[in-house]
């Protein structure tokens, strides 16, 4: 495909393409947000793995790099295909009923939408700077990782159910990934796969702690924990 | 390479190879080892701590083997009479814990941190920098403050010790490292000019981190504790050698780093130290527990070091360099002294504890029936620690009498106001010691056992005795010819006082009028008790001997329930200073059933507890027990609470940060 694309890439579509792969990017993450089904979240979370990795392919081809290529690939199975399918087996592994629902967030979906709203002007404010330090169509795109970022912390802080909080982690470091290949020109390579190992890793745990707290409590409300302290 | 440098080398690499090889050892061999690495690194110690104090110092440059700063060591004069010192104490406590350490049965541990303190202790007078003087000191304090736990399976109250130790030594550590670093950081040894107000603030600050290591009060808290219930060698080696690096610190940062300084320094050490001195052996008197009892007296010591330090401090900021150096002088030899006659009390009241089980002196008693060795050992230190002659206090209290009087004329307003406190204070803490250590050696030692254990108690082994018999040897030089010490001691202090003194202080004093002999004062002591013993004896001898029961009121046959008891020994000092010790006392009084005029038991109950902690610790800890409380509000378990800080930090950092660019 690349070499295809790079033929025919001009400036112009390069721009256009970043521009949609951000959009999708976060418009999955207010979908993510606003959805309560948890298995509409998790085909959500997939369309927006294979989104970072269109993001990964557009700057790799653009700056004809091969190592973002392998990055871009990286990406697209770990984050499109593998956590979604860890998250689809977390829910199996946490109920019998497929449609389980996030059913008390703690804070309500219009407000959530809302908050979402203002962590993005947050983050366009804040990353002004960074703009401004090498002002380019990748760097104008910064904002967009960082609120994914922060929504992702949003996630993680209001959902109770376990999975739900799986997915607002790894919401949150799929912001981070974008911010950080949207940032540097060249990511290295090995830095890259061990941040994705590590994310792995820690999914594969939180998955393991769901079930196991599902054996124990019969429930994955995270607040049943408040028993277990001191 | 100088001999200071070699002995102390050796000092440091004997201790090292001593730990290893205890912790490689079975257990049987372990007391022995880390008793001998101990005693050889105290001597080594000694020829290093001689050798700088008679005028061979050396500076040693270690840039690899701390990171950023390196380690730098050097010795002048001061510092090798603390390192003397500190080896000199080492020597008969390691070899005390050969014997000490086998019977009770310490750990691992516990032996092979024992000549890690001892080298710890030998390094910190040996700091040169800033940085190094930390690292040794931190040494220092965690090594001792595992010795101070060695015993915590068995007791209780040694884990309580232990908080109280390891709190107060790291609050005491983070006042010693603020000082430092307002002061620059930097070489010890050089004189550091700084602007009034901060040179007041690092004053404070070091005297508050080293005061709090010498036990002064009133952050002596933690001494009582912890002295007593550390292994009795430790307790020797803490309460002998440890608290003198305080009085190292605050000569080396005053005199030394600040280089005199203004009056109100010296009257507020001097204040301190009397305040210390008098508390201190207050408390002392009160105490019924042996070492406890001997804890409370080294924070008195401690006070009367003090003493002369602000005597000292106040003469040289008036230009009177001879009576400074004689101040500081006689500081010196208090510290030495007090260095040996504790050693020698410590390591005969553990010998006391372990034999007879208990430090409870209202519990012990005829002991010397059973132990007589440690009762003469006892009774010798207890005679060194009462500043009567021929004891070794006596000389170093005499000296700062002289020193004290001496100053009166040309001192100024504040002297004149100060220095009759001081010697008032000075001269109360004296005849207080003396009874309180008749009360120790009386109550304890002598009449009739008060329990089975103290009936029970056989002699010390050997090595122990052997401890004893050095440490009282040291106190018999220091009382009997302490010329031998004094031109080294005075060309020390006039090192850090004054350029002009030395070769003025010896015990015939040039710059004062006052002489002493301590040698033919002992004489004549001894002479006149042989005379009046030998004219009790030749007296009776013209009337006919007749052998009778004791009066005993016609009730029978005294028991050792009537005996005076430690505590009635102290009651009537008690009451005298009722207001400042605020004992709490209770009397419940039952009455017979039948007849209520009629009275079945009486129960009396008495307690002195430390006002100062009472007054200051307390409140302190319940309001941080408070704040604790408080703070407990924010954790309420909540996993999203947990995650809501960081996502609300993150999010108003991220606000302050756009709104304030």
């Amino acid at each position: 495909m690349s070499a295809v694309m790079s033929g025919v890439m001009t400036s112009t579509v390069y721009v256009q393409l970043l521009d949609l792969a951000c959009g999708a990017l976060l418009a999955t993450a207010v979908v993510i947000v606003w959805r309560r089904r948890l298995a509409a979240i998790i085909r959500t979370f997939a369309v927006q793995g294979a989104a970072l990795a269109a993001l990964a392919g557009v700057l790799a081809v653009h700056a004809r790099d091969v190592r973002l290529g392998v990055i871009a690939a990286g990406v697209l199975a770990l984050r499109a295909v593998v956590f979604p399918w860890l998250l689809g087996r977390a829910l199996a592994a946490s109920g019998p009923a497929p449609g389980e629902r996030e059913t008390r967030p703690l804070v309500n979906v219009t407000a959530s939408l809302l908050a979402v709203a203002v962590l993005t002007l947050i983050a366009y404010a804040v990353s002004r700077p960074l703009t401004a330090l090498a002002p380019s169509p990748a760097a104008d795109a910064i904002p967009v990782g960082i609120a994914v970022t922060l929504a992702g912390f949003f996630v993680l802080v209001t959902r109770r159910r376990a999975v739900s909080q799986l997915a607002g982690f790894l919401l949150m470091d799929n912001g981070i990934t974008a911010t950080g290949l949207l940032t540097t020109a060249s990511a290295g390579l090995l830095t890259e796969a061990g941040v994705s190992l590590d994310v792995l890793l820690a999914a594969v745990v939180l998955r393991a702690l769901a079930g196991r707290m599902r054996d124990a409590f019969g429930d994955t409300d995270l607040d049943d924990l408040r028993e277990l302290r001191d | 390479m100088n001999l200071t440098e070699s002995a102390l080398g050796l000092a440091v690499g004997v201790a090292a190879l001593a730990a290893l090889a205890v912790a490689a050892l079975p257990g049987r061999w372990r007391p022995a080892c880390a008793g001998a690495g101990t005693a050889l690194a105290g001597a080594a110690g000694v020829a290093a701590g001689v050798a700088a104090l008679t005028g061979r110092p050396f500076s040693l440059s270690l840039p690899g083997l701390l990171p950023l700063s390196g380690l730098e060591f050097g010795a002048d004069r001061l510092s090798g009479f603390f390192i003397a010192v500190t080896g000199a104490v080492a020597v008969p406590a390691g070899v005390y814990a050969t014997g000490y350490l086998r019977h009770s049965g310490t750990s691992r541990s516990a032996c092979a941190f024992l000549p890690l303190f001892a080298a710890s202790m030998l390094l910190v007078p040996a700091a040169a920098w800033a940085v190094t003087l930390l690292a040794c000191w931190e040494l220092m304090a965690l090594t001792s403050l595992l010795q101070v736990l060695a015993e915590h399976r068995r007791r209780p109250e040694v884990a309580e010790a232990g908080r109280w130790y390891a709190v107060m030594t790291h609050l005491g550590f983070a006042c010693i490292l603020a000082a430092l670093m307002l002061a620059g950081g930097g070489s010890l040894l050089a004189v550091r000019h700084l602007p009034a107000g901060l040179a007041g603030t690092v004053f404070v600050l070091a005297l508050a981190g080293f005061g709090s290591k010498a036990g002064i009060v009133p952050l002596h808290a933690w001494l009582p504790r912890a002295h007593p219930e550390a292994p009795s060698h430790v307790s020797a080696l803490m309460s002998a050698a440890m608290v003198n690096l305080g009085v190292y610190g605050i000569i080396r940062t005053g005199f030394g780093l600040l280089g005199g300084g203004a009056r109100w320094w010296w009257l507020l050490v001097l204040a301190l130290g009397a305040v210390s001195a008098v508390y201190g052996i207050l408390q002392a008197a009160m105490s019924s527990d042996l070492k406890r009892l001997l804890g409370y007296s080294t924070t008195e010591n401690m006070g009367l070091v003090l003493v002369g330090l602000g005597a000292a401090g106040l003469f040289a900021g008036t230009g009177h360099r001879v009576l400074a150096g004689l101040a500081l002088t006689a500081a010196l030899l208090h510290v030495a002294g007090h260095a040996a006659f504790k050693t020698l009390l410590f390591l005969s009241a553990g010998a006391v504890a372990q034999r007879a089980g208990t430090r409870d002196l209202d519990a012990l008693g005829g002991l010397r029936g059973g132990m007589p060795a440690t009762t003469a050992a006892f009774a010798w230190g207890a005679l060194a620690a009462s500043a009567l002659p021929p004891g070794t206090a006596f000389v170093s209290e005499w000296l700062l009498l002289q020193a004290l009087i001496h100053g009166l004329p040309g001192g100024g307003t504040a002297a004149a106001v100060v220095l009759p406190t001081a010697v008032a204070a000075v001269a109360l803490t004296a005849g207080l010691s003396a009874a309180t250590f008749v009360k120790a050696f009386g109550t304890g030692f002598l009449a009739r056992p008060r329990s089975d254990g103290a009936a029970r108690a056989a002699e010390a082994p050997g090595s122990m005795l052997a401890g004893m018999a050095l440490a009282g040897a040291a106190c018999a030089v220091l009382a009997l010819v302490p010329g031998a010490v004094l031109p080294a001691l005075a060309r020390a202090a006039a090192m850090t006082a004054g350029p002009a003194v030395a070769g003025l202080v010896t015990l015939r004093l040039s710059g004062a009028a006052g002489e002493l002999s301590p040698l033919l004062l002992a004489l004549a002591v001894l002479a006149v008790t042989l005379v009046a013993a030998g004219w009790l004896r030749v007296l009776p001898g013209r009337r006919a001997r007749r052998a009778a029961r004791l009066w005993d009121c016609g009730a029978g046959p005294l028991t050792a329930r009537m005996e005076y008891t430690a505590t009635a020994f102290a009651e009537p000092l008690q009451r005298v200073f009722d207001d400042v010790l605020a004992p709490e006392t209770g009397i419940d009084v039952t009455h017979l059933d039948e007849a209520r005029y009629l009275v079945a038991a009486v129960e009396y109950r008495r307690r002195v507890p430390d006002r100062v902690e009472r007054r200051l610790y307390q409140p302190a800890l319940a309001a941080v027990r408070a704040w604790g409380e408080a703070g407990r509000r924010l954790a309420p378990g909540s996993v999203h609470r947990y995650l809501g800080y960081g996502f609300y930090a993150v999010v108003a950092l991220l606000i302050v940060l756009t709104v304030t660019r």
